[in-house]
């Protein structure tokens, strides 16, 4: 799982024992990344 | 947000007429009827799409 | 059944047309403007592959606009229900995405109208798809409908009768559509809709003509209003045939 910490923009990843938390500044708001696969979706 | 394709009664497609409409008559100061009149959009169903739409694309953008 | 009925253009061109047919049933009539709307097959994208989205709207949103663009349909045989085309979208910003940019894998097949904005990219943001375009119909879903606002009317007979009193107010008199006056045909809109325009100071009378319309027919741009309407006779026909093989043990 790739996240983005929503005050420094910086990459983060997650681990079971850091929580959630960016480790270079230590802000507790972090945005999810869209995933590089093609997405397929259906007009409707 | 962006100009509806299409007319939501009719179906006739309006958002090719936006970026004039838009450019001559909330941009500009021309008489939003007479332009309508000119792009061809001639049914009140699509005229409101047009004259009712608000470009919303640079209000969100910041909270990307 | 009478097979006998004319067909004469009031006004043309290539999206927007009108007509008048004279000697087939109301039935009919309504047959003909059903078809034109539900079934006849066009061509309109039905999947999206979203490579890369970083725009202020969701994929499904775009998916629908997309979907939404007229393409312009192949003639009759080219392709079959199942065919699909692949056009291919791949625009980066700051600018806008029109439907102008999508990139067609097939000649027979490209946007009808190229200036429908599909979404403003900001600085840094990317719209890159790959869209199945798919042969469908007005029935299954509105995108497929080539006839937009397709309707028809009596054509009317105006017939002056008598001189109004000298000073009295005229009323205004609105009829929409085509009239005929001793043979002639004359859309209303020469008159602005109003025939105490046309006929200053004297009254009118005002009568249906049995079995003749006057239709009003636009097409999204998929195909001009005269592959429109023969598309539409040919459905209509083809259903026939069907029921009366059907019918027939």
């Amino acid at each position: 799982m790739s996240y983005k910490c929503s005050r420094c923009k910086r990459d983060v990843q997650l681990d079971e024992y850091g929580g959630v938390r960016c480790p270079y500044c230590g802000h507790r708001v972090l945005l999810k990344e869209r995933s590089r696969d093609v997405k397929e979706v259906d007009v409707n | 947000m962006m100009v509806p394709v299409r007319c939501f009664t009719c179906g006739t497609v309006v958002g090719e007429h936006w970026e004039e409409f838009d450019e001559r008559a909330n941009e500009g100061d021309e008489d939003p009827q007479e332009v309508l009149d000119e792009l061809g959009v001639d049914r009140y169903c699509c005229r409101r799409m047009l004259v009712s739409h608000t470009d919303l694309v640079d209000v969100v953008s910041p909270y990307q | 059944m009478s097979a006998e009925y004319d067909v004469e253009f009031v006004e043309r061109e290539d999206r927007d047309a009108r007509f008048l047919v004279q000697g087939i049933t109301p039935a009919f009539a309504n047959g003909i403007r059903r078809a034109m709307l539900a079934d006849v097959p066009t061509m309109a994208i039905d999947t999206v592959r979203f490579v890369e989205n970083s725009s202020v709207m969701f994929d499904e949103q775009l998916a629908l606009r997309l979907g939404l663009v007229p393409l312009t349909t192949p003639p009759v045989g080219e392709f079959v229900e199942d065919d699909t085309v692949t056009l291919s979208i791949d625009v980066e910003g700051p600018a806008t995405a029109y439907s102008g940019d999508l990139v067609s894998s097939d000649d027979l097949v490209q946007p009808a109208d190229e200036n429908v904005p599909i979404i403003d990219l900001k600085d840094g943001q990317r719209l890159e798809a790959e869209a199945d375009a798919v042969l469908d119909r007005g029935k299954d879903h509105a995108k497929h409908q080539g006839g937009v606002a397709v309707g028809y009317r009596h054509l009317q007979r105006v017939a002056a009768v008598e001189d109004l009193p000298e000073f009295e107010e005229p009323d205004r008199r609105i009829v929409r559509g085509v009239i005929e006056e001793d043979g002639e045909l004359v859309p209303t809109s020469e008159f602005d809709h109003d025939l105490s325009n046309r006929y200053p100071g004297q009254e009118v009378t005002l009568e249906d003509v049995p079995n003749s319309f006057v239709f009003h027919v636009e097409t999204d741009g998929s195909f001009s209003v005269e592959e429109l309407v023969t598309r539409a006779a040919d459905t209509i026909e083809s259903r026939a045939t069907e029921l009366e093989n059907a019918v027939q043990l």
